[in-house]
């Protein structure tokens, strides 16, 4: 039971003997420190991309582990964050500006190009520089994760998670079908259909032209990647600890109690698909410029699922869990299974093609082995367990829940 | 405000309360398909008063206390609360307006501890926005840590001690307590208590009972109580309404209503 | 309605009633209705063919969305892995074709008894498929939060999807037997194709034997007293669990049969066929009231309509076109769990 306690009271420390903040220091310096420990190769990469997906686990997380609604289109607000990339970092507008683009602080070689004369800002299209597109981007995710989220909060929990779904499948559909005005309406191409958008502008410190990382020093990519992942835990330990965080836990063990205890339902569940948004916007930034592109391809069903099985498998509701299931899950992608696939080539057999099988079955393994995750938050391990021993307690336990509510949020 | 009072309360009342009143319920109905549930109540409660709402099991009064919460939003009639029309507000309107409750069926958070439980039961009047919850600003601070100490003052004002443990690992005497305890965090003016003693043995509903006239004299808190512990009833309360069939069928003090025939014939038919 | 189920969020408000009660029983239906009537007075034969096309590809979304609601209705699961059951329909038959080398030019009546014989293979391999699938992924899991099945079918979809990958990792031609794009016959200017007719002459005795089966048997009452609720029904004497084989085994066989025709129909089959199609016949399920068989054949038929008129392209001025239809049919997904999530006809008990 104390060791439940040591969990629950926000100290997350893997085994309760190490002091929290012993823990932390030690984690922080190695993952500053990791690139010089393992180069600038193909396994510097994949950490990266790790790093992105960490992040957008954690938003994943305050709408999934600590909201408790599920959501399976979470996929759309990393593309929302990747155009925001895709149009505020490079020439996808043309025109604007007569031609001369728009410049915020960004790099005259913003494209890996060679520099061009003089150092002179006009290439065309509008080149903001990337931190401010990551806040912008941020803004626009949340205001969506606001829009996309209102129509489903009084949807049951497996039907939100559909309509969740058909969001996430929409959004990359109208980006796509957006290469000659929106609806019919203009003609200015968004995306570029299918190919999408690409280059991408790559990152440069606001003061100064220079890029920050090449593809020979991956070094200084990783580092922003990091940044943006303790900024992400930063605001999430925070919340988790806040007024706000104790109503979304309040909200996913009993909306009734939670409302009569004068918590307003639904801005506490906007407020949660707003943040969560905003981080995979957050994300998407980066992942955009990263990756050079930003296609439609990317941005496929199979990866809200990812990114959930991150969640499911490390422990939903627990920081510490979701950032463990997001490393191990997507460094096995990025370069467990590429690695293991060096040794199945040969035999004809490619094991990276069904990478998304593999997810499927850690999925279904955990749900059915352990369906609180690896490093499970107390509290989620005790709802999850509870309710297989109590089976359908709640049902009709209060006369007609279907006239409860039945007025408006 | 007394205007109303004169005007909507006192339709059947045989001798109605005396003191300001807090909550006035006028004409309240509600009908679940083609079944009238509660019909047609009028019931006031006026501050620093217990009032209790008894009556033979499925006589509507969870669903009349729903009906005041929120919960549900009456098919007719009006709630007016300390001068607001409450009428089909939404539950934690209604919550920040002054009114807590407990749930017969207990709905604490099961898996927080019962600090949180008070904490989040403290969630209306609490002012941290979102911005300085990330940055943590001193007013935050200084608002968590009164918040917290708040809420151990309030636990062991009822009496529970354990108050790291998780709820649902709590006896459930306790559990009615945080309850209880979850209720009054958030500063009400009226509690309503859905069977509070149920599953208490008889010293732990004296402490209840001791508690409740404690709220309202030393607090100012009016309860409205529904109850099937006859002797806590007939105890603690002021005023009794007595409800069969969604009908209000008798009011008055513990002793009229004692006496009334129809409530005898009430519970003696639903024994039967 | 059915009651608070076994989520964490167990007590949560039903779904919202105010603009439902607006767009009532009858308003939605009109509204598709009106506009399709709108864009027959604006485009009348090249609308005529959409709807007959729309029929026709319906009858697919119905075989399908008839097992979305038949295990909806009993075990309040969305059966995610429903639409990859469809999928290995298709590649059962296929292989089937393959393996016995049936193809155009095979006789007609070996082609005949080929149909006849791997539409029951296909059909079969689909039941037993669902019926395992329950057993071993779902069942374990009944009394989880409703949420946990729900994530489980999700792992099971992706890995049926990539069981099909492995076994056609490319999208693999059909050999056209009942010549499907010959015209068999014309009516108000609109060719009726060999594929139409078939789909038809395929899907409705199975839907008809179907209902038959639910609505009259000891072993539909049976189910349908479990989808009433199960710990009654159990008291009552029915073997809870075999019924829900049952209902897995009756989705099953829809599935693999709705794979056949397809096969035929489109003359070609992908591994991951099966998700469009499952999530456009969940759509056609929730349609028509999720745990009503027959509002499930409607929705199918309603939802086949929708996607051929928005394949079609013009609709009404509006560009639509291939590349939006499945952005139109998860639009009228949304729209229709949110504002009437008990379906366009209404609230019927469950597997009626």
């Amino acid at each position: 039971m104390r060791f439940l306690a040591s969990l629950r009271s926000g100290r997350d420390t893997v085994t309760g003997m190490i002091p929290g903040w012993v823990l932390a220091v030690v984690l922080i310096v190695f993952a500053v420190i990791f690139p010089y420990l393992v180069g600038s190769g193909s396994f510097l990469d994949a950490s990266t991309q790790t790093l992105a997906y960490v992040i957008m686990a954690l938003g994943l997380n305050i709408v999934v582990g600590f909201a408790g609604l599920l959501d399976l289109g979470y996929v759309a607000f990393y593309a929302i964050g990747a155009f925001v990339i895709g149009w505020f970092g490079s020439q996808q507008f043309p025109d604007v500006n007569g031609g001369k683009g728009i410049h915020i602080l960004a790099s005259d070689r913003a494209t890996f190009q060679p520099k061009l004369s003089g150092g002179r800002l006009d290439i065309a299209g509008i080149h903001i520089n990337f931190f401010i597109v990551l806040f912008i981007a941020m803004a626009i995710t949340a205001l969506w994760g606001v829009l996309l989220g209102a129509p489903t909060l009084r949807l049951r929990g497996d039907y939100l998670a559909i309509v969740t779904l058909a969001f996430g499948e929409i959004v990359p559909r109208v980006f796509e079908n957006s290469t000659s005005g929106l609806f019919g309406i203009g003609s200015t191409d968004f995306s570029h259909g299918r190919q999408g958008i690409t280059p991408i502008d790559k990152i440069n410190l606001p003061w100064s032209h220079d890029l920050l990382y090449s593809d020979a020093n991956l070094k200084p990519a990783y580092w922003v990647a990091l940044g943006m992942v303790f900024f992400t835990i930063f605001v999430n330990r925070r919340l988790r600890d806040s007024r706000l965080g104790r109503a979304w836990i309040a909200v996913r063990e009993d909306e009734v109690a939670a409302a009569s205890m004068g918590i307003n339902l639904v801005r506490t569940k906007l407020w949660a698909y707003a943040i969560g948004a905003a981080f995979g916007g957050f994300a998407g930034v980066f992942l955009g410029t990263y990756n050079n592109t930003v296609n439609v391809d990317q941005f496929e069903f199979g990866f809200s699922v990812f990114i959930l099985a991150m969640v499911i498998v490390g422990g939903m509701g627990n920081i510490w869990g979701v950032i463990v299931g997001a490393v191990a899950l997507s460094m096995m992608n990025r370069y467990g299974l590429p690695q293991l696939n060096s040794l199945s080539e040969p035999l004809g057999f490619d094991v990276t093609s069904i990478s998304f099988g593999i997810f499927g079955f850690f999925l279904l393994i955990m749900m059915v082995l352990r369906p609180e995750g690896l490093i499970p938050s107390g509290r989620r391990r005790l709802e999850l367990r509870e309710a297989e021993i109590e089976g359908s307690e709640d049902t009709g336990a209060v006369g007609d829940m279907s006239q409860m509510y039945e007025v408006r949020q | 405000m007394s205007d109303q009072q004169q005007s909507g309360g006192a339709a059947v009342a045989s001798s109605p309360p005396v003191g300001e009143t807090l909550m006035e319920v006028t004409g309240v109905s509600k009908v679940f398909g083609g079944l009238v549930a509660v019909n047609d109540v009028n019931f006031i409660v006026p501050r620093k008063a217990i009032v209790s709402l008894i009556g033979p099991n499925g006589a509507g009064k969870t669903t009349f206390f729903n009906c005041l919460t929120g919960l549900y939003r009456p098919t007719t009639g009006r709630v007016n609360f300390d001068g607001t029309d409450i009428t089909a507000k939404r539950p934690d309107i209604v919550t920040q307006a002054g009114i807590a409750r407990t749930f017969q069926n207990i709905k604490l958070f099961r898996t927080m501890t019962a600090t949180e439980n008070v904490e989040v039961g403290m969630h209306p009047r609490l002012r941290s926005r979102v911005t300085g919850m990330i940055l943590r600003t001193p007013f935050v601070r200084r608002e968590e840590k009164a918040a917290r100490e708040r809420a151990r003052e309030i636990l062991s004002s009822v009496g529970l001690k354990r108050m790291d443990e998780l709820a649902m690992n709590l006896p459930y005497g306790d559990q009615r307590r945080l309850e209880i305890a979850r209720a009054l965090a958030s500063e009400p003016k009226l509690l309503l208590l859905d069977e509070p003693t149920a599953g208490m043995n008889p010293q732990e509903s004296e402490e209840l009972r001791t508690l409740m006239e404690r709220l309202r004299t030393e607090q100012d808190i009016s309860i409205l109580l529904i109850e099937h512990d006859m002797k806590v009833v007939m105890n603690v309360s002021d005023h009794i309404t007595v409800l069969d069939h969604g009908e209000k069928i008798a009011e008055g003090s513990p002793q009229e209503v004692r006496q009334n025939p129809r409530v005898i014939e009430a519970y003696l038919g639903s024994q039967a | 309605m059915e009651a608070a189920s076994i989520t964490e969020t167990a007590s949560a408000p039903p779904p919202a009633r105010k603009v439902g009660d607006v767009l009532n029983a009858y308003a939605l239906p009109l509204l598709l209705f009106g506009a399709l009537l709108a864009q027959f007075i604006y485009e009348p034969t090249g609308t005529l063919e959409n709807v007959k096309t729309g029929l026709s590809n319906g009858m697919v979304w119905a075989l399908i969305a008839l097992g979305y609601t038949l295990v909806y209705g009993i075990v309040e699961l969305i059966n995610f892995a429903h639409g990859e059951v469809f999928m290995i329909g298709a590649f059962v038959a296929l292989s089937l074709w393959q393996t016995f080398g049936v193809t155009e030019s095979t006789g007609l009546a070996l082609i005949v008894v080929s149909i006849i014989a791997f539409l029951v293979a296909s059909m079969g391999a689909s039941a037993t498929l669902n019926v395992l699938i329950e057993r071993a992924a779902y069942r374990p899991l009944r009394n989880a939060p409703k949420l946990a099945p729900l994530i489980t079918a999700i792992g099971m979809s992706f890995i049926l999807q990539n069981v099909g990958l492995l076994w056609r990792p490319t999208p693999d031609q059909v050999p056209d037997l009942i010549g499907s794009h010959s015209v068999y016959f014309t009516i108000f200017k609109v060719d009726v194709l060999h594929s139409d007719v078939f789909a038809v002459v395929v899907t409705v005795p199975l839907l008809i034997g179907l209902l038959w089966f639910v609505g009259s048997t000891k072993y539909g009452k049976a189910m349908r007293a479990t989808a009433q609720d199960p710990d009654a029904a159990r008291l009552m004497g029915i073997d809870v669990d075999r019924t829900i084989s049952l209902t897995f085994l009756l989705g099953g066989l829809m599935a693999g049969a709705a794979g056949l025709i397809y096969a035929l129909y489109n003359l070609t089959v992908r591994f991951n066929m099966g998700f469009t199609a499952g999530l456009i016949a969940f759509t056609a399920a929730v349609m028509g009231g999720i745990g009503n068989l027959k509002g499930a054949v409607i929705g199918g038929l309603i939802i086949g309509v929708i996607q051929a008129v928005s394949d079609g392209g013009n609709f009404l001025g509006l560009p639509l076109g291939e590349a939006w239809t499945p952005a139109v049919v998860f639009a009228i997904l949304i729209l229709v769990m949110v504002f009437r999530p008990q379906g366009l006809f209404g609230e019927e008990t469950r597997e009626g």
